[in-house]
Protein backbone atom coordinates (compact mmCIF):
# COMPACT_ATOMS: atom_id res chain seq x y z
CA UNK A 1 0.00 0.00 0.00
CA UNK A 2 1.14 3.37 -0.91
CA UNK A 3 2.10 5.55 1.89
CA UNK A 4 -0.64 8.49 0.61
CA UNK A 5 -3.49 6.01 0.52
CA UNK A 6 -2.41 4.61 3.76
CA UNK A 7 -2.90 8.22 5.18
CA UNK A 8 -6.11 8.53 3.23
CA UNK A 9 -7.27 5.26 4.51
CA UNK A 10 -6.84 5.89 8.33
CA UNK A 11 -8.50 9.21 8.35
CA UNK A 12 -11.20 8.16 6.70
CA UNK A 13 -11.63 5.59 9.65
CA UNK A 14 -10.77 8.07 12.21
CA UNK A 15 -13.92 10.52 10.72
CA UNK A 16 -16.30 7.13 10.37
CA UNK A 17 -14.96 5.89 14.05
CA UNK A 18 -16.01 9.70 15.20
CA UNK A 19 -19.44 9.27 13.40
CA UNK A 20 -20.13 6.24 15.33
CA UNK A 21 -19.55 7.12 18.46
CA UNK A 22 -21.79 10.57 18.45
CA UNK A 23 -24.33 9.04 16.62
CA UNK A 24 -24.30 6.28 19.31
CA UNK A 25 -23.93 8.61 22.73
CA UNK A 26 -27.02 10.27 20.88
CA UNK A 27 -28.96 7.12 20.87
CA UNK A 28 -27.89 6.63 24.04
CA UNK A 29 -28.89 9.64 25.47
CA UNK A 30 -32.28 9.49 24.14
CA UNK A 31 -32.97 6.51 25.92
CA UNK A 32 -32.49 8.25 28.80
CA UNK A 33 -34.22 11.67 28.65
CA UNK A 34 -37.28 11.03 26.85
CA UNK A 35 -37.52 14.89 26.53
CA UNK A 36 -34.01 15.40 26.10
CA UNK A 37 -33.35 17.84 28.64
CA UNK A 38 -30.71 17.40 30.86
CA UNK A 39 -29.87 19.38 34.37
CA UNK A 40 -26.90 19.45 36.72
CA UNK A 41 -27.43 17.29 40.21
CA UNK A 42 -25.70 15.74 42.75
CA UNK A 43 -25.11 12.13 43.57
CA UNK A 44 -25.62 11.72 47.21
CA UNK A 45 -23.40 8.53 47.68
CA UNK A 46 -20.56 10.02 46.17
CA UNK A 47 -20.71 13.40 47.79
CA UNK A 48 -17.99 13.80 49.96
CA UNK A 49 -19.21 17.30 51.50
CA UNK A 50 -15.62 19.16 50.51
CA UNK A 51 -17.40 22.55 50.81
CA UNK A 52 -17.19 23.54 47.53
CA UNK A 53 -20.69 23.83 46.54
CA UNK A 54 -20.61 26.79 49.40
CA UNK A 55 -17.76 28.69 47.33
CA UNK A 56 -17.88 27.70 43.30
CA UNK A 57 -21.46 28.28 42.27
CA UNK A 58 -21.84 31.15 40.20
CA UNK A 59 -24.58 32.13 42.45
CA UNK A 60 -24.28 34.69 45.39
CA UNK A 61 -25.86 32.11 47.84
CA UNK A 62 -25.27 28.91 46.22
CA UNK A 63 -27.69 27.05 44.43
CA UNK A 64 -27.09 23.88 46.43
CA UNK A 65 -29.06 23.24 49.03
CA UNK A 66 -29.45 20.71 51.91
CA UNK A 67 -32.54 18.67 51.81
CA UNK A 68 -33.68 16.16 54.41
CA UNK A 69 -34.62 12.46 53.36
CA UNK A 70 -37.42 12.32 56.59
CA UNK A 71 -37.85 8.82 56.23
CA UNK A 72 -34.74 8.00 56.89
CA UNK A 73 -34.37 10.98 60.46
CA UNK A 74 -34.14 9.01 63.31
CA UNK A 75 -35.58 12.00 64.99
CA UNK A 76 -32.88 12.06 67.32
CA UNK A 77 -32.19 14.49 70.45
CA UNK A 78 -28.47 14.25 69.70
CA UNK A 79 -28.04 15.00 66.29
CA UNK A 80 -24.88 14.83 64.76
CA UNK A 81 -25.94 17.31 61.66
CA UNK A 82 -27.03 19.91 63.99
CA UNK A 83 -24.56 19.87 67.15
CA UNK A 84 -21.04 20.54 67.05
CA UNK A 85 -19.22 17.13 68.51
CA UNK A 86 -19.03 17.43 72.61
CA UNK A 87 -21.27 19.99 73.00
CA UNK A 88 -22.43 20.42 76.46
CA UNK A 89 -25.90 21.11 76.32
CA UNK A 90 -28.18 19.85 73.59
CA UNK A 91 -30.03 23.26 73.07
CA UNK A 92 -30.62 25.54 70.51
CA UNK A 93 -27.58 27.65 71.39
CA UNK A 94 -26.25 29.09 68.48
CA UNK A 95 -22.75 28.22 70.55
CA UNK A 96 -23.68 24.33 70.54
CA UNK A 97 -24.85 24.42 66.41
CA UNK A 98 -22.55 22.94 63.51
CA UNK A 99 -24.51 24.79 61.08
CA UNK A 100 -22.43 28.39 60.46
CA UNK A 101 -25.37 30.16 59.21
CA UNK A 102 -28.16 28.49 61.63
CA UNK A 103 -29.75 27.10 58.74
CA UNK A 104 -30.76 24.17 60.20
CA UNK A 105 -33.62 24.28 62.76
CA UNK A 106 -34.59 21.75 65.76
CA UNK A 107 -38.12 21.63 67.18
CA UNK A 108 -39.03 19.34 69.61
CA UNK A 109 -41.96 16.51 68.74
CA UNK A 110 -42.46 14.95 71.71
CA UNK A 111 -40.15 13.07 74.02
CA UNK A 112 -37.54 11.81 72.86
CA UNK A 113 -37.98 13.46 69.42
CA UNK A 114 -36.92 16.40 67.58
CA UNK A 115 -37.41 17.37 64.03
CA UNK A 116 -34.76 19.17 62.01
CA UNK A 117 -35.75 21.17 58.66
CA UNK A 118 -34.01 23.48 56.37
CA UNK A 119 -34.48 27.13 56.47
CA UNK A 120 -32.98 27.22 52.05
CA UNK A 121 -32.98 31.11 52.54
CA UNK A 122 -30.04 31.27 54.67
CA UNK A 123 -28.35 27.78 53.82
CA UNK A 124 -25.07 27.99 51.78
CA UNK A 125 -24.15 24.65 51.14
CA UNK A 126 -21.51 23.97 53.34
CA UNK A 127 -22.14 20.46 53.66
CA UNK A 128 -20.92 20.35 57.28
CA UNK A 129 -24.58 19.19 58.62
CA UNK A 130 -24.33 16.62 56.06
CA UNK A 131 -21.26 14.99 57.17
CA UNK A 132 -22.33 14.96 61.04
CA UNK A 133 -25.38 13.18 60.03
CA UNK A 134 -23.73 10.62 57.60
CA UNK A 135 -21.13 9.94 60.23
CA UNK A 136 -23.07 9.81 63.36
CA UNK A 137 -26.76 8.69 62.54
CA UNK A 138 -28.52 7.48 59.02
CA UNK A 139 -27.16 9.90 56.56
CA UNK A 140 -30.76 11.74 56.06
CA UNK A 141 -29.44 14.87 55.45
CA UNK A 142 -27.72 15.45 51.88
CA UNK A 143 -27.12 18.50 48.92
CA UNK A 144 -28.80 18.78 46.10
CA UNK A 145 -28.80 21.30 43.52
CA UNK A 146 -32.08 23.14 43.66
CA UNK A 147 -33.50 23.60 39.76
CA UNK A 148 -35.21 27.07 40.84
CA UNK A 149 -32.10 28.57 41.99
CA UNK A 150 -29.89 26.82 39.86
CA UNK A 151 -29.09 28.69 36.32
CA UNK A 152 -28.08 25.26 35.03
CA UNK A 153 -25.04 26.78 33.31
CA UNK A 154 -23.50 24.92 29.90
CA UNK A 155 -20.16 23.95 32.13
CA UNK A 156 -21.14 23.91 36.20
CA UNK A 157 -18.57 25.47 37.91
CA UNK A 158 -19.07 23.10 40.74
CA UNK A 159 -18.79 20.18 39.07
CA UNK A 160 -15.49 21.27 37.88
CA UNK A 161 -14.11 21.51 40.54
CA UNK A 162 -15.88 18.44 42.33
CA UNK A 163 -13.27 16.47 43.77
CA UNK A 164 -15.58 13.13 43.93
CA UNK A 165 -17.31 13.79 40.51
CA UNK A 166 -20.42 13.88 42.06
CA UNK A 167 -21.93 16.41 39.83
CA UNK A 168 -23.39 15.23 36.67
CA UNK A 169 -26.35 16.26 34.13
CA UNK A 170 -29.61 13.67 34.94
CA UNK A 171 -32.25 14.08 32.61
CA UNK A 172 -34.74 16.29 33.77
CA UNK A 173 -37.75 13.38 34.67
CA UNK A 174 -35.35 12.44 37.39
CA UNK A 175 -34.23 15.90 38.66
CA UNK A 176 -33.75 15.56 42.18
CA UNK A 177 -31.73 12.10 43.77
CA UNK A 178 -33.27 12.41 47.21
CA UNK A 179 -32.06 9.65 49.58
CA UNK A 180 -34.74 6.78 50.23
CA UNK A 181 -36.26 7.02 46.74
CA UNK A 182 -32.75 7.42 45.07
CA UNK A 183 -30.67 4.14 46.70
CA UNK A 184 -27.23 3.58 46.44
CA UNK A 185 -26.70 1.15 43.92
CA UNK A 186 -24.55 -1.63 44.56
CA UNK A 187 -24.41 -1.88 48.44
CA UNK A 188 -26.53 -4.95 49.99
CA UNK A 189 -27.85 -3.91 52.74
CA UNK A 190 -28.17 -6.18 56.15
CA UNK A 191 -30.88 -6.56 57.99
CA UNK B 1 -0.82 36.68 11.93
CA UNK B 2 -3.50 37.82 14.20
CA UNK B 3 -4.83 34.35 14.04
CA UNK B 4 -1.57 32.89 15.07
CA UNK B 5 -1.77 35.15 18.08
CA UNK B 6 -5.47 34.53 19.13
CA UNK B 7 -4.88 30.76 18.99
CA UNK B 8 -1.67 31.07 21.16
CA UNK B 9 -3.70 33.70 23.80
CA UNK B 10 -6.66 30.75 23.63
CA UNK B 11 -4.39 27.81 23.96
CA UNK B 12 -2.54 29.96 26.72
CA UNK B 13 -5.82 30.63 28.67
CA UNK B 14 -6.53 27.04 28.64
CA UNK B 15 -3.53 26.04 29.95
CA UNK B 16 -3.59 28.12 32.85
CA UNK B 17 -7.36 26.96 33.56
CA UNK B 18 -6.11 23.34 33.96
CA UNK B 19 -3.41 24.17 35.80
CA UNK B 20 -5.74 25.68 38.39
CA UNK B 21 -8.07 22.43 38.34
CA UNK B 22 -6.01 20.42 39.18
CA UNK B 23 -6.23 18.85 42.63
CA UNK B 24 -3.28 20.08 44.32
CA UNK B 25 -4.45 23.45 42.89
CA UNK B 26 -7.92 23.64 44.03
CA UNK B 27 -8.85 25.96 47.01
CA UNK B 28 -8.55 25.00 50.68
CA UNK B 29 -12.40 24.42 52.21
CA UNK B 30 -12.95 27.05 54.22
CA UNK B 31 -16.02 25.26 55.71
CA UNK B 32 -13.70 22.43 56.95
CA UNK B 33 -15.31 19.62 59.41
CA UNK B 34 -13.26 16.66 60.45
CA UNK B 35 -14.44 13.78 62.28
CA UNK B 36 -11.05 12.21 61.91
CA UNK B 37 -10.79 12.88 65.60
CA UNK B 38 -13.69 10.31 66.23
CA UNK B 39 -12.03 7.69 63.78
CA UNK B 40 -9.14 7.19 65.90
CA UNK B 41 -9.09 6.07 69.32
CA UNK B 42 -6.24 5.83 71.78
CA UNK B 43 -4.07 3.00 71.16
CA UNK B 44 -3.48 1.81 74.92
CA UNK B 45 -7.68 1.26 74.59
CA UNK B 46 -7.67 -1.02 71.88
CA UNK B 47 -6.50 -4.62 73.69
CA UNK B 48 -7.59 -6.91 70.43
CA UNK B 49 -5.80 -7.35 67.47
CA UNK B 50 -7.08 -9.07 63.90
CA UNK B 51 -5.85 -12.54 63.66
CA UNK B 52 -7.85 -14.39 60.62
CA UNK B 53 -9.93 -13.31 58.24
CA UNK B 54 -12.07 -15.73 56.11
CA UNK B 55 -14.71 -15.51 53.09
CA UNK B 56 -16.51 -17.81 51.28
CA UNK B 57 -16.67 -15.97 48.06
CA UNK B 58 -19.23 -13.27 46.89
CA UNK B 59 -21.82 -13.71 49.60
CA UNK B 60 -24.44 -11.70 50.97
CA UNK B 61 -23.59 -12.80 54.67
CA UNK B 62 -26.40 -11.47 57.15
CA UNK B 63 -25.91 -12.86 60.46
CA UNK B 64 -23.44 -14.77 62.77
CA UNK B 65 -23.55 -16.78 66.17
CA UNK B 66 -21.29 -19.33 67.40
CA UNK B 67 -22.00 -22.01 69.50
CA UNK B 68 -21.47 -25.50 70.12
CA UNK B 69 -17.60 -25.04 68.61
CA UNK B 70 -19.27 -24.18 65.53
CA UNK B 71 -19.71 -20.82 63.80
CA UNK B 72 -23.10 -20.67 62.03
CA UNK B 73 -23.86 -18.26 59.21
CA UNK B 74 -26.77 -17.05 57.35
CA UNK B 75 -26.32 -15.47 53.82
CA UNK B 76 -28.72 -15.68 50.84
CA UNK B 77 -29.74 -17.50 50.41
CA UNK B 78 -27.95 -20.51 53.01
CA UNK B 79 -26.93 -21.40 55.85
CA UNK B 80 -23.31 -22.48 56.24
CA UNK B 81 -22.04 -24.43 59.18
CA UNK B 82 -18.27 -23.38 59.82
CA UNK B 83 -15.69 -25.05 62.07
CA UNK B 84 -14.23 -21.89 64.34
CA UNK B 85 -10.67 -21.58 62.08
CA UNK B 86 -12.88 -20.92 58.83
CA UNK B 87 -13.80 -24.69 57.28
CA UNK B 88 -16.82 -25.16 55.46
CA UNK B 89 -18.63 -28.18 57.04
CA UNK B 90 -22.44 -27.79 55.65
CA UNK B 91 -24.29 -25.49 53.38
CA UNK B 92 -27.90 -25.43 53.36
CA UNK B 93 -30.07 -23.84 51.19
CA UNK B 94 -32.70 -21.37 52.45
CA UNK B 95 -35.86 -20.59 51.32
CA UNK B 96 -35.41 -16.91 51.62
CA UNK B 97 -33.13 -14.05 52.72
CA UNK B 98 -32.79 -14.56 56.13
CA UNK B 99 -31.44 -11.95 58.76
CA UNK B 100 -30.24 -13.39 61.97
CA UNK B 101 -29.58 -16.37 63.90
CA UNK B 102 -28.89 -18.32 67.30
CA UNK B 103 -27.64 -21.60 67.73
CA UNK B 104 -27.23 -23.85 71.38
CA UNK B 105 -27.22 -27.73 71.67
CA UNK B 106 -31.12 -27.69 71.10
CA UNK B 107 -30.43 -26.96 67.35
CA UNK B 108 -30.25 -23.40 65.08
CA UNK B 109 -33.11 -21.17 64.85
CA UNK B 110 -32.88 -19.23 61.86
CA UNK B 111 -34.77 -15.32 61.57
CA UNK B 112 -36.49 -14.11 58.47
CA UNK B 113 -38.64 -11.00 58.20
CA UNK B 114 -41.65 -12.34 59.46
CA UNK B 115 -41.16 -15.82 60.69
CA UNK B 116 -38.76 -18.08 62.88
CA UNK B 117 -37.18 -21.48 61.20
CA UNK B 118 -35.99 -23.92 63.62
CA UNK B 119 -32.99 -26.44 62.10
CA UNK B 120 -30.87 -29.77 64.04
CA UNK B 121 -27.32 -28.72 64.97
CA UNK B 122 -26.48 -30.80 61.55
CA UNK B 123 -28.43 -28.17 59.23
CA UNK B 124 -31.52 -30.19 58.70
CA UNK B 125 -34.86 -28.15 58.85
CA UNK B 126 -37.11 -29.22 61.76
CA UNK B 127 -40.20 -26.85 60.98
CA UNK B 128 -41.17 -23.39 60.32
CA UNK B 129 -42.73 -21.06 63.21
CA UNK B 130 -46.02 -19.65 62.81
CA UNK B 131 -45.80 -16.32 60.97
CA UNK B 132 -46.20 -13.09 62.20
CA UNK B 133 -47.93 -10.28 61.02
CA UNK B 134 -46.45 -8.11 58.02
CA UNK B 135 -45.19 -5.34 59.63
CA UNK B 136 -42.76 -7.77 62.04
CA UNK B 137 -39.16 -7.79 61.26
CA UNK B 138 -36.91 -10.17 62.89
CA UNK B 139 -33.62 -8.40 63.76
CA UNK B 140 -32.38 -10.85 66.50
CA UNK B 141 -32.86 -14.16 67.82
CA UNK B 142 -31.38 -15.26 71.97
CA UNK B 143 -31.52 -18.61 74.18
CA UNK B 144 -32.29 -19.25 77.36
CA UNK B 145 -32.41 -22.72 78.16
CA UNK B 146 -35.71 -23.77 76.56
CA UNK B 147 -36.91 -20.14 75.87
CA UNK B 148 -36.15 -18.35 72.54
CA UNK B 149 -36.79 -14.87 72.60
CA UNK B 150 -37.07 -12.95 69.20
CA UNK B 151 -36.24 -9.06 68.91
CA UNK B 152 -39.42 -7.58 66.23
CA UNK B 153 -38.06 -4.09 65.17
CA UNK B 154 -41.05 -3.86 62.83
CA UNK B 155 -44.07 -3.81 65.82
CA UNK B 156 -41.09 -2.58 68.42
CA UNK B 157 -41.43 -5.79 70.81
CA UNK B 158 -39.23 -8.49 72.12
CA UNK B 159 -41.58 -11.97 71.99
CA UNK B 160 -41.03 -15.12 73.63
CA UNK B 161 -40.94 -18.89 72.43
CA UNK B 162 -40.62 -22.16 73.80
CA UNK B 163 -37.92 -24.04 71.82
CA UNK B 164 -40.92 -26.20 70.42
CA UNK B 165 -41.95 -22.98 68.69
CA UNK B 166 -44.86 -22.47 71.03
CA UNK B 167 -45.57 -18.62 71.34
CA UNK B 168 -45.50 -17.06 75.24
CA UNK B 169 -45.95 -13.87 75.03
CA UNK B 170 -44.31 -10.24 74.39
CA UNK B 171 -43.42 -6.92 76.18
CA UNK B 172 -42.58 -3.74 74.11
CA UNK B 173 -40.77 -1.73 76.97
CA UNK B 174 -43.40 0.51 78.53
CA UNK B 175 -42.70 0.94 82.16
CA UNK B 176 -46.20 0.93 83.01
CA UNK B 177 -49.20 2.37 80.62
CA UNK B 178 -49.18 5.86 80.95
CA UNK B 179 -45.55 5.82 78.65
CA UNK B 180 -45.59 7.19 75.36
CA UNK B 181 -43.03 5.11 73.78
CA UNK B 182 -41.46 1.76 74.96
CA UNK B 183 -38.50 0.92 72.42
CA UNK B 184 -37.58 3.18 70.14
CA UNK B 185 -36.48 2.05 67.02
CA UNK B 186 -36.09 4.29 64.25
CA UNK B 187 -34.74 1.67 61.75
CA UNK B 188 -34.41 -1.85 61.91
CA UNK B 189 -31.95 -2.34 64.42
CA UNK B 190 -33.13 -4.33 67.55
CA UNK B 191 -30.56 -6.28 69.21
CA UNK B 192 -31.24 -8.69 72.60
CA UNK B 193 -28.50 -11.51 73.92
CA UNK B 194 -28.99 -13.55 76.93
CA UNK B 195 -25.64 -13.31 79.11
CA UNK B 196 -23.86 -16.30 80.95
CA UNK B 197 -25.76 -15.68 84.49
CA UNK B 198 -29.08 -15.91 82.26
CA UNK B 199 -30.05 -12.21 82.20
CA UNK B 200 -32.09 -11.28 79.00
CA UNK B 201 -30.31 -7.87 78.44
CA UNK B 202 -32.22 -5.53 74.75
CA UNK B 203 -30.71 -2.95 73.62
CA UNK B 204 -33.21 0.16 72.77
CA UNK B 205 -31.09 1.83 70.16
CA UNK B 206 -33.09 4.91 70.06
CA UNK B 207 -31.98 5.43 73.74
CA UNK B 208 -28.84 4.33 73.08
CA UNK B 209 -29.87 2.28 76.05
CA UNK B 210 -29.21 -1.38 77.60
CA UNK B 211 -31.79 -2.97 79.66
CA UNK B 212 -32.08 -5.87 81.66
CA UNK B 213 -35.61 -7.35 81.76
CA UNK B 214 -37.00 -10.55 83.53
CA UNK B 215 -38.57 -13.37 81.42
CA UNK B 216 -41.66 -11.78 81.85
CA UNK B 217 -41.16 -8.14 80.36
CA UNK B 218 -40.02 -6.51 83.58
CA UNK B 219 -37.34 -3.55 83.61
CA UNK B 220 -34.79 -5.11 86.00
CA UNK B 221 -32.11 -2.19 85.25
CA UNK B 222 -30.58 0.16 83.01
CA UNK B 223 -27.52 1.77 81.88
CA UNK B 224 -27.66 4.56 78.58
CA UNK B 225 -24.12 6.50 77.06
CA UNK B 226 -25.14 9.17 74.88
CA UNK B 227 -22.34 11.20 72.96
CA UNK B 228 -20.07 11.03 70.00
CA UNK B 229 -16.68 10.38 72.21
CA UNK B 230 -15.48 6.65 71.77
CA UNK B 231 -17.47 5.76 75.49
CA UNK B 232 -20.99 6.26 74.02
CA UNK B 233 -22.99 5.98 71.67
CA UNK B 234 -24.32 8.35 68.95
CA UNK B 235 -27.38 8.32 65.71
CA UNK B 236 -30.60 7.38 65.96
CA UNK B 237 -29.81 3.35 66.40
CA UNK B 238 -26.71 2.28 68.26
CA UNK B 239 -25.72 0.03 69.02
CA UNK B 240 -26.38 -1.60 65.85
CA UNK B 241 -25.30 -4.95 66.80
CA UNK B 242 -24.45 -6.63 70.30
CA UNK B 243 -23.08 -9.86 71.38
CA UNK B 244 -21.99 -10.80 74.91
CA UNK B 245 -18.96 -11.95 76.66
CA UNK B 246 -18.20 -14.55 78.61
CA UNK B 247 -17.78 -12.59 81.47
CA UNK B 248 -20.90 -10.61 80.73
CA UNK B 249 -19.94 -7.63 79.23
CA UNK B 250 -20.99 -6.60 75.82
CA UNK B 251 -19.36 -6.03 72.52
CA UNK B 252 -21.12 -3.69 70.44
CA UNK B 253 -20.98 -2.52 67.08
CA UNK B 254 -21.72 1.02 65.83
CA UNK B 255 -23.28 1.78 62.35
CA UNK B 256 -22.51 5.44 60.54
CA UNK B 257 -19.15 5.29 62.20
CA UNK B 258 -18.11 2.01 62.37
CA UNK B 259 -16.52 0.55 65.16
CA UNK B 260 -16.53 -2.33 67.74
CA UNK B 261 -15.90 -2.19 71.15
CA UNK B 262 -16.64 -3.80 74.59
CA UNK B 263 -18.85 -1.93 77.63
CA UNK B 264 -18.68 -3.61 81.03
CA UNK B 265 -22.23 -4.91 82.23
CA UNK B 266 -22.39 -2.00 84.28
CA UNK B 267 -22.22 0.52 80.91
CA UNK B 268 -18.26 1.84 81.34
CA UNK B 269 -16.13 1.13 78.45
CA UNK B 270 -13.60 -1.60 78.76
CA UNK B 271 -11.68 -1.35 76.25
CA UNK B 272 -11.87 -0.93 71.72
CA UNK B 273 -11.80 -3.92 69.60
CA UNK B 274 -11.61 -2.42 66.17
CA UNK B 275 -11.37 1.56 65.72
CA UNK B 276 -13.31 3.26 62.82
CA UNK B 277 -10.16 3.33 60.94
CA UNK B 278 -10.64 -0.15 60.69
CA UNK B 279 -13.94 -0.37 58.28
CA UNK B 280 -12.71 1.83 55.14
CA UNK B 281 -16.05 4.05 54.20
CA UNK B 282 -18.88 1.01 55.33
CA UNK B 283 -21.42 2.52 57.40
CA UNK B 284 -22.75 -1.31 58.42
CA UNK B 285 -22.22 -2.26 61.74
CA UNK B 286 -20.84 -5.86 61.81
CA UNK B 287 -23.14 -8.98 63.12
CA UNK B 288 -20.73 -10.30 65.89
CA UNK B 289 -20.46 -13.54 67.66
CA UNK B 290 -18.44 -14.66 70.55
CA UNK B 291 -16.67 -17.71 71.58
CA UNK B 292 -16.38 -19.25 74.66
CA UNK B 293 -13.02 -18.02 74.64
CA UNK B 294 -13.62 -14.70 74.19
CA UNK B 295 -12.64 -14.61 70.51
CA UNK B 296 -14.60 -12.16 68.43
CA UNK B 297 -16.59 -13.00 64.86
CA UNK B 298 -17.27 -10.16 63.07
CA UNK B 299 -19.38 -10.04 59.65
CA UNK B 300 -17.96 -7.23 57.52
CA UNK B 301 -20.61 -6.76 54.77
CA UNK B 302 -18.79 -4.57 52.72
CA UNK B 303 -15.56 -6.78 52.26
CA UNK B 304 -17.72 -10.17 52.64
CA UNK B 305 -15.93 -11.36 55.41
CA UNK B 306 -15.30 -13.06 58.83
CA UNK B 307 -13.10 -10.99 60.40
CA UNK B 308 -12.01 -12.69 63.89
CA UNK B 309 -10.49 -10.21 66.58
CA UNK B 310 -8.69 -11.51 69.79
CA UNK B 311 -7.34 -10.51 73.01
CA UNK B 312 -3.64 -8.96 72.54
CA UNK B 313 -1.22 -11.36 74.15
CA UNK B 314 0.48 -9.65 76.97
CA UNK B 315 4.29 -11.39 76.96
Amino acid sequence: MKRKTFINNSGRLILMGGLVYLTGSIILKRKVSASGKYVWQIDPFKCTQCGRCATQCVRDLSAVKCVHAYQLCGYCDLCGGYFKPNTHKLNTGAESQLCPTGALKRKYVEEPFFEYTIDEKLCNACGKCVKGCGSFGNGSLHLQIRHNLCQNCNECSIARLCPSNAISRVPIEAAYQIKGDFKKPVITAPK
Amino acid sequence: MVLLLLAGVIVGLVVIDLRNSRLDKRPDNPYEYSVDQFKSVDPALIRYEETIDFTFGDLDLRGIAFANNRLYLVEDFYLVIVSPEGKKLVKTELPESPICVTASSKGIFIGYKNHISQYTTDGMLVKNWEPLNDSAVITSLALADSLLFAADAGNRKVLKYRTDGTFSGSFNGKRDSADLHGFIIPSPYFELAVNPYGELWVVNPGMHAFENYSFDGTLREYWDKTGMTIDAFSGCCNPAQMAVMPDGSFVTAEKGMVRIKIHKASGELESVVAPAEMFGGGTYAPDLAVSPSGDIYALDYEKKMIRVFQLIKTK
